[in-house]
Order: structure tokens, then sequence, then C-alpha cells
């Protein structure tokens, strides 16, 4: 496949629609799906990857209506805590919902398209009418992403939903950690992307994955919360997280005064699923407002070069105070700094039950084991070519400290990360690298197209996309 | 291209019910010129479709100028002994191609924007600006874009996003826009002029409030249009959550301002809402007679002149004189305009005049003032001759609770007014009456009979919009300005709420809309830092200061002065900052990302309600603000601008690079 990386010079022969048609790309992860046309700088469509199942089996996706306690929604993911699709039917569906509700119409409505086949009969016109309504993107081909991890059922199972029931015209399978490097101007690069289910380190040479170097793990920002959650509870007393749909109004209270709130009633208690779902929301916000990552040089508790020690000096930093949605408040010091630290030091989590890091699984570890896994030749290049992605990177300090370490780890090398100022450069990392590929010329020739996948079946993209 | 002028510049702003449109910019901005039912009628030969509901019926010989029938571009084909007939107020089988916003039949849409673009006909070289419904699809603007320019010829087309546009209007560079809309609320949040974060309550706006309504009045048999009626009214009201239903509830808190709490109906609720406002009856009184904004039903009676139709039916003459007169009428009776909704009117004034009584948010009962319009069959429809009102009043269709009233019978009063105001809207009644006869003169193809009605409501005309309802919207205002990357720009989306849409005028709505926000969402100075000063990150709202942080941040004059009682976190850094043991902040030392990162905080820190310019003197509301906003926009992008900053696309764009081109242009600041 070293024919097809993009530096190729050679033009195109058979291009493949035209430019007039943009391709969507689609990167689906495990708590938000991104969605939009090749060429633009962000997703026109960001939708929740959680979706409700109401009382009637009927799902319902989208934050506009995910979100309401008196649905009786049942709150699902159809990704696995790995970030790869479990439940194909639901997340065919979602995917569709992301690309139909802010991209392009499942209808074709418009006359003029009916128009151009008047040569046929009626009734063929009329069954052309009927799949164009039921396949959303017969006029764009569609780039959608996947985790390095992906399983090959998984991804022949892709280009069948894109070929048969979208009826796309041409289909791309790329690797996320592949676009992100891309999303960054990067063909080479050692990418450290953490999400939502999992954090990954993944060298990338040449615009093709090195699969000895994958390394994952589940320090992401669920990973993040349930070490809040734990923090949470480990306060004196213990602080219980209350989601704002349960409140009706709140009342100011002194920081750590028990709260004073007026609780809303519902006729049913919304279920489980859904409160795991909107405190989630509450600890985001905490992750924004709060949460910050030792920068380092260090870690937080060992000894820094003025013999003291740097808990003592996290301790010192002013704190930073929130208000929970029920109106309780109070200072949070040093553990702000604590929660987040099992990311880099396995020692320092927080214990929660079956979350424990191994060793192996901080951040510094992963890069570690990535950068050993790779030819000696590639691990210079790659240090200098670190990039930053996903939302869970936001969190204060991350790519200082991930300097910190790196630099302590391989002292004397050149290391350089890349990452993204913008917030939304960061989240959307993998998205723009296929938006970027996805609009250039010389990867028409690359997609694969209908008559491709009819002619070899599923087992295409195997070959194809690798 | 030679410059455009800024009386040909067209702009359209469609809704789910209603289309603004207006063709060239006046000197001073206006609410729009014309106002269009957004909807269609499938045309008899089932493929094309018509503005107009089309029927046809027993050709009859034309009796002289009594026909005025508007119709005409619907070229009506002539059948044997059967003639199509235009009905231009039935609205019986109408398609509405907008659903909650959402395009849902294109090809009806593009005959509506043509119907549209007909009536106002404008010159070959005029630039459209058509505003965008937040949730309109790229491929729904690129086909609109086709559309306009194959279609239409424009030489320049501007897409613009209708919260964009009303924030055009405020002129406010971050705000949040709640446009209330006929079935749908959407929320946008917008930074520096640039769509960030958006949000939809679906199954929301102004006809959920209807819907539920009519649940609520099941018992006394009440209709839609009934329901549509009372929520106009102004004794259907929306108290803010946690105000007691009156005669529900016996305990009533002690009020401090009893003018205040009682005129929305605030006792201190909760206990960190204290909405201070001042009195709202002259509120009141605008709602009762801006019932022309919003009442979407009587769009014909508004000035709409359809010149195509007119023309076409080689009437001129008579329809010019016609509204001549109408227009005479309107300028004598300007003070009484208000009187379509009189006994309304009278109440309010009553209001007004003993400010003593009882408040209708205090009031278990109060009577509403039903106002039906009766038709007869429709074949017997375009009968001629306007039978006297109490006739028809008594074959009315629904003869519900009560006895129903004819037009010109005494008014109905509330039982304990006064007799000054009973007489005042006695002669309402009676100018009413006067203008009721002259319309239906004027309009003797629809021959309307209206017959009015006194039902009296309880507290089911303050549960409109219920909890749920509000937390939805709040839910979602939240959602959406929390989505915003741009941490330290939430807040200054929290400062600038501009509620706007014909829904939000139920009266109340957006008092306890800004109760529901203040109860929940309010972050409160914590008592931990108020001697910490979270310097940087209170720079952009140093109103945020005191336990009482502004909850009265809302009322009629927004931007209440910021309640300065505690400590000054500027001040204090100041004071401190020589001696820094006092002020561990800015202690020891300057390490590392710690203090530079502190753009980091909670929002809201305050709720605000943007403020509307001042110095559009032909605005008065600013529910439509949208129109406004692009008109303002259509001016800077077409007029000003001319293209430099690639605010529209011109034709030749488009021939160069097709629809998807108008992705790429727009305004960027």
């Amino acid at each position: 496949m070293a024919a097809q990386t993009f530096n190729s010079s050679m033009q195109p022969t058979d291009v493949y629609g035209g430019d007039e048609v943009s391709a969507i790309v689609l990167d689906p992860g495990y708590s938000s799906i991104r969605a939009g046309f090749a060429g633009e700088d962000a997703p026109k469509s960001f939708v929740n990857s959680h979706y409700g199942l109401n009382s009637q089996a009927r799902l319902v996706f989208g934050d506009d209506a995910i979100h309401n306690p008196s649905a009786g929604l049942e709150i699902r993911n159809p990704m696995s805590k790995e970030g790869i699709v479990e439940d194909w039917d639901t997340a065919t569906s979602l995917w569709e919902y992301a690309i139909t509700s802010r991209l392009t119409s499942f209808k074709q409505a418009d006359p003029r398209t009916n128009g151009m086949n008047d040569d046929n009969k009626d009734l063929e016109m009329q069954m052309e009418v009927v799949e164009g309504e039921e396949k959303a993107l017969e006029e764009h081909p569609l780039l959608m992403t996947e985790t390095a991890w992906n399983t090959t059922k998984n991804r022949e199972k892709s280009i069948e939903i894109a070929m048969e029931s979208w009826g796309c015209p041409a289909f791309w399978l790329a690797r996320n950690s592949v676009m992100a490097a891309f999303g960054a101007g990067r063909a080479t690069a050692l990418v450290v992307d953490v999400g939502a289910s999992t954090a990954s380190v993944i060298g990338i040479h040449d615009g093709l994955i090195l699969k000895k170097s994958v390394q994952k793990s589940n320090l992401g920002g669920n990973w993040l919360s349930s070490q809040l959650r734990s923090l949470f509870a480990s306060q004196d007393p213990p602080l219980e997280l209350i989601p704002h749909y349960m409140i009706a109004s709140k009342t100011p209270v002194d920081a750590g005064a028990p709260p004073q709130a007026v609780y809303r009633k519902y006729e049913k208690d919304p279920s489980d699923s859904f409160r795991a779902l909107e405190e989630e929301r509450v600890l985001t916000e905490f992750k924004e407002s709060v949460v910050q990552v030792w920068s380092g040089p260090g870690r937080l508790n060992s000894m820094n070069a003025t013999g003291s020690n740097n808990l003592d000096y996290a301790r010192s930093q002013p704190g930073r105070v929130f208000e929970f949605p029920d109106g309780a408040n109070q200072m949070w010091g040093v553990e702000r700094f604590t929660v987040a630290e099992g990311m880099w030091d396995e020692k320092a989590a927080l214990p929660v039950p079956n979350e424990a890091p191994g060793t192996k699984m901080t951040i510094p570890e992963m890069v570690r084991a990535s950068i050993s896994a790779v030819d000696m030749d590639l691990r210079a290049h790659l240090l200098q070519n670190i990039v930053v992605t996903g939302g869970t990177t936001l969190v204060n300090g991350f790519t200082d400290r991930l300097n910190n370490e790196l630099m302590a780890m391989y002292p004397g090398a050149r290391i350089k990360i890349q990452a993204a100022g913008l917030t939304a450069e960061r989240r959307f990392g993998s998205w723009i690298g296929g938006s970027i590929l996805g609009s250039l010329g010389t990867f028409h020739q690359m997609w694969i197209s209908k008559a491709e996948y009819q002619e070899f079946g599923a087992s295409v993209v195997e070959k194809r996309c690798k | 291209m030679p410059p455009f002028k800024d009386e040909h510049i067209l702009i359209i702003a469609p809704g789910s019910q209603t289309t603004l449109a207006q063709l060239g910019l006046p000197e001073s901005f206006t609410p729009a010129s014309h106002r269009f039912p957004t909807r269609m009628f499938p045309a008899p030969d089932g493929k094309t479709y018509e503005p107009y509901k089309i029927r046809s019926r027993k050709k009859e010989p034309v009796i002289n100028g009594a026909d005025v029938e508007m119709g005409g571009t619907g070229e009506p084909k002539e059948g044997d002994d059967q003639e199509l007939v235009e009905l231009p107020e039935d609205d019986e089988g109408a398609i509405y191609p907008l659903k909650e916003g959402r395009i849902d039949n294109m090809p009806a849409f593009f005959a509506f924007l043509h119907h549209v673009h007909n009536t106002l006909s404008p010159t070959l070289h005029t630039p459209i600006m058509l505003i965008a419904q937040p949730s309109w699809t790229a491929k729904n603007h690129e086909d609109i874009t086709a559309f306009v320019f194959e279609k239409f010829k424009t030489p320049a087309l501007c897409i613009m996003d209708s919260a964009l546009a009303t924030s055009y209007a405020f002129g406010i560079a971050n705000s949040t826009i709640i446009d209330v809309g006929y079935e749908k609320i959407d929320v946008t949040a917008v930074t520096d002029f640039q769509i960030s974060g958006r949000g939809t309550v679906p199954h929301s706006g102004g006809e959920a409030m209807t819907k539920r309504l009519v649940n609520l009045l099941k018992s006394k048999n009440f209709t839609r249009e009934m329901a549509e009626q009372l929520k106009r009214s102004p004794i259907c009201e929306i108290l803010p959550p946690g105000t007691p239903l009156p005669g529900t509830d016996a305990k009533e808190e002690v009020i401090s301002n009893p003018a205040a709490a009682a005129s929305t109906g605030a006792t201190s609720s909760g206990p960190s809402v204290r909405i201070t406002e001042p009195p709202q009856i002259p509120i009141l009184d605008e709602v009762a007679d801006d019932d022309e904004a919003f009442d979407d039903k009587q769009i014909e009676d508004d000035g709409v002149l359809d010149v195509a139709s007119i023309v076409t039916s080689g009437k001129i003459q008579e329809v010019l004189a016609r509204r001549e007169k109408e227009k005479a009428e309107k300028e004598k009776l300007k003070a009484a305009r208000k009187e379509k909704r009189d006994a309304e009117k009278a109440e309010a004034a009553a209001a007004a005049a003993r400010p003593a009584r009882l408040p209708n948010s205090k009031r278990p009962r109060a009577i509403f003032h039903y106002e039906e319009i009766i038709k007869d069959a429709p074949d017997a429809k375009r009968q001629k001759t306007p039978e006297p009102v109490p006739a028809m009043a008594a074959n009315g269709e629904t003869a519900v609770t009560g006895e129903s009233k004819p037009v010109d019978a005494a008014p109905a009063v509330p039982e304990a007014a006064p007799a000054p105001v009973e007489d005042e809207a006695a002669r309402r009644e009676q100018q009413k009456a006067a203008r009721k006869e002259e319309r239906r003169r004027n309009r003797e193809d629809e021959n309307p009979e209206r017959i009015r009605r006194d039902i009296e409501i309880g507290t089911e005309r303050f549960l409109a919009a219920d909890e749920a309802y509000l937390d939805a919207v709040a839910d979602t205002i939240y959602r959406t300005i929390l989505s915003v990357d741009d941490i330290s720009k939430r807040q200054d989306a929290w400062d600038a709420l501009v509620i706007c849409g014909l829904g939000s005028k139920v009266r109340g709505f957006k008092e306890a809309l800004l109760t529901t926000l203040n109860n929940r969402y309010l972050v409160s100075p914590s008592s931990a830092t108020m001697f910490m000063s979270e310097l940087p990150s209170n720079l952009a709202t140093p109103s945020g200061t005191g336990s009482q942080t502004p909850n009265a941040s809302f009322s009629s004059t927004p931007h209440a002065p910021p309640t300065a009682s505690a400590v000054n976190p500027l001040l204090l850094a100041a004071t401190t900052a020589s001696n820094p043991a006092l002020n561990p902040n800015l202690s020891v030392t300057s390490y590392s990302g710690t203090h530079s990162h502190s753009s980091h905080s909670q929002s809201p820190t305050s709720i605000k309600v943007a403020s509307p310019p001042s110095y559009f003197p032909e605005w008065k509301q600013y529910e439509e603000a949208v129109f406004l906003g692009s008109q303002v926009a259509a001016k800077v992008i077409f007029v000003v601008d001319q293209g430099l900053s690639k605010g529209f696309l011109s034709r030749v764009e488009f021939n160069e690079e097709g629809p998807t081109a108008i992705h790429q242009v727009g305004l960027v600041y």
C-alpha cells in the first residue's frame, strides 16, 4: 500500500464524481459522533452517542431528545467500552440521524433529481424514488473512521452498511489515529489520543499504523469520571452527586454547608441510566472548570528539586470552587490535582473497584511501550511528532505534564508535542484529518467504489484499507 | 456588477406559520411590510402548489363589484359549468412546508418561495437575503441556493441563520437566542457573531401551549381555536415556578413589595427568587393591542397587498379604493386598533385604572371572551347578503357552555368592574361594532360571522406551560451554552439572553423562564472565594458579587444596575497587592499555568436578558427582531460591504462553483 501514500504526485485518472459532491466524513466515538462534509473545518453535525429507549421501545437520538426526565428513557450506548461498535442496528440508525439531522435529507424531495431519468418507465421511476427515500447517502462518498483495534468483522459490517443500507457510491475506512495525525499535518507521528472510553498511544508512519506500537488503556474521560465519583464519595460527609434535573431551585449556601434545594418530583423516577447520563454532564462541567493535571516536573507525590514534596506545593496553590446543581459548593484544593494523577502514576489513582490502572496503563508507560515497539530509526522521528488529541486531553495541564514526563523519560531526545490550541480542533482532531483527507484530489483514486464492493464483497475493505 | 441599492434588497424570513418579507430597506428599519401564511395548497392538477385553497364550484353569474376575490395567480381553469375559485381565508387541506422549522416538503416550500417572490415582484437586480431556520440541513441550503439562482435569476443570495440575524438586531456579539416558534423552541448560542452552539426543544413552542390548554379544558369542550385565543388573551399567564395557583393555596407569603409581587405573581417563591419588576399593566396593554403581530390568522387584514393577484384579477381600481378606505380608517382608528379584543382591553384598562384590584394572577377565575367565526358551509360561502349578526349567532356551530353573545350586545365586563370602565368598554365596543360592520362589508367574499362568548376559566389558564415544559427549555439553554467551546465566552452568552419569537409573547413566559434558569443554574459566589478572589475568572462579570446576585436581573428595563454589596474582587486585589499575606491568591509564585488557565470557571454567575436596541423608532416589539436583524445584515452585506468579505454568494460564483459554494460565504469577523 505504499503506492497510496498521500504525497503521490500522480494525478488521478478517474476522478470520482467531480468536485461539487463532497464526501461525508463520519467519526463515531464513545461519547459523540462527528459528521460533516469533507473540506470543512469543523463537523456540522455533533451528536451524543448515547441514545434513549422510551417505554414504547422507540429510540430517540440526539441531545435535544435524550435529556427529557419525564420521557421514561433508558439510556444506552451502541459502542463498547473499547470504542468499537457493539450494537450495529442502533449504531446505524444513530449515524443516520447524525447525517440526516444536519447534513443531508433522506427524502430526495428535490424535483430536479426526479426529472433526470425521464426516459425510464413510470414504474421504474417510482421505484427509483422509493429507493432514494431510503438511502440517505446516494450522492455522497463516505469516509468513516475506526479505532486501531477494530475487528475484521466490524470493518466488513461498516462497508456493508455504507454500501447496502445507505447506497454510498464510494467508501473508505480510516483509522482515527491516522486521521488525527493528518489533522495535525503529520503523516508520521506518535498519536496520544485520550477520549471518553479509551486512551491510546499509536505510532504512525507514512499514514499507516505501526501495529506493534498500538497501546491502549481505559484511562480516558470515563475513568476520570469514576475517579471523581470516588473522590466525592470519600469526602466527609460523602458528597452526593445530584444532577440538574432533580433540582427545582437551589439556594446559595456557605461553602461546605449542606445543600438547601427544592427537589423536583417526578411521577415516575427516571431510570438509573438516565441519571448516570445526567450526572456525567455535571462531571464534565467539573472537569472543565476544576480538574487540573499536576503539570510537573515530577510526579505529584514525588520530591521536587528544592527537596519539598510536590503535593505540599500543590496544596499551597489556590483552590477552585465548584457549585453543584443542588447548590452545595466547596473549595477544591489539592484534590483537583490528585484526581487526575492516576493517569500518570498508577499508584496515585483513587480506589475504584475493577478500574485500578495496571502498571503499564498510564499514559507515560503507554508512550514508552509504544516507542520501544517501533524500529530504532523511527523513534526519534516519532518523539518529534507527538500529536495530542481527544477531548480528555483538554484537562488543564495535560500537555505540560506529558511534555515533562517525556523529557524525564527520554533525556536528550528532542521532544515536540503538537496539541491544537483550539478546543474544537482538539476534540475533533480525527474528524478534521478525515475532512482533509476526503477533500484531497489525490485521495479520489483510493475510494472503494460500489463496483469494487459488488465484485469483491465486504472483504475488500480488509484488502484496501490497511 | 453595479452596487446594490437599499430599495432593491429582498428579504424573506420564513417561519413555520408566518413568513415575513419585504422588498427594499427603508430609511429607518421597519417591521416587515408583508406577512404571508407559510402554507401552500395542492393545485387541482395534483402536481403543483397554489398559495390559496382552490375549490371548484358551480359557476355563477358574476355579480358586479361585489366579487373582490383576490385570486388570479392560479389561472383558473374553466370547466363547462365549473369554475375554480380561490379561497384566501380557507386553510383546509393546507400544506405547511415547514415543520418545527425543518423543511418538510421541499417542492411546496419552493412553490411558496416562488409565490412570495412573485407577490413582491422585485427587479432583476435584486439581491435576496433569506433567513434560514437553525434546523435546516446543509443540503437544504444547497437546494435552496440552486433554486433561487435558477428560478429567480437573482444576482446575489445570502442565506443567514435566523438566530444570527436576531443577534444582529441586538448588535451583541455574544448572546443566546431563544426563539420560541410555532412548534419548537430553538436555542442558539452565538459568540463573536458566529454560531457556536445549538439546541432545540422539540414539540414545544406556542403550539404546545395551545395543545396543553386544549387538554386541560377538555371538560369545557374547548376547541383548538378557543385555546389559541385564550392563550393570546391577557388572562392566560405563565406563573413563575413555585407560585401557588390562586385559590388553591391559602398560605400567602409575606410580600415586601405588594405592587411588584402582585403584578408578576411572584411572591418569594423560591428562596433565591426575587423578581422585582415594575407593575405589568402597561405591558398587558401592549399585549392586548398588538394582536396584529401576534395573530397569524389576521394576516389578510394587515396590509398584505397581493399585487400580482389584484392586477391579474383586473379589479385594480376597486381594490385600491377599498384599500384606501381601509387605510384611512386605520389611521382614524389608530387608538381603537386594539378593539379586536376590546373586552380584554377593557379589562386591561380596568386593571390600569384600579391597580388595587386583584391582578389576574391572584384571581382563581377569570372571564375569557371567545370570539368565534362562524362559517357557512363552503358552498354557500359566497352568498352576497350579509345577514344580521344575531341571526348568525343563533345558528352558531358550536354552542358550548354558557350563553353565546352576539357581537353588538352589551360588553361583558368582569363583574367587579366599576362604572367608568364599563363606559369605556362600551364605547370601544361600539367602535368595534362599527369597524366590524365595515370590515364585513369589505370582505363579502369571506363573510365571516363573529360571535363572542364569555367563558369563565379557572386556574387552567396558568398552566399553558407547566414545569416540565419550562425545565426542558431551561435545560436546553443550559446545555447549549455549555456546549460553547470557548469557556470564557459562556458567561457572556448568559448575560445576553434574547427571548424572541411570537410564542414568547404569552404573558409571563419570559419571566417564568428566567426564574427557572435562575432557580436551577445560577452559580452564586461562594463564601469560600469571597476573600480569595477568583479574580481573572470573574473579570468578565464583575457584577456577580455578593450573596445577593442579581436575581432580579430581568425587568422590563433590563440591565438592572449591578448590586454592589459584597467585596469587589478587583478592589480586594488592589488593596492586598502590597501585602501578599492578605491575599493568598497573589502569593508566592506564578508557577506553571495555574493562574493563566483561570478562564476556567463555572457559569452562569449571572443571567441577564439583553436589552433591545433603542435606535429603531419603528420597532416597539422585539419578538420579531429576526426581521430587524435581517435588515441590518442585508444593509451590511449587500450595501456597505458589497461582497468584499464574501458575505453573499454572487451569480458568477454560483455558476462557477455550484450550490455548495453557499457554505463558503457569510460574514466572518
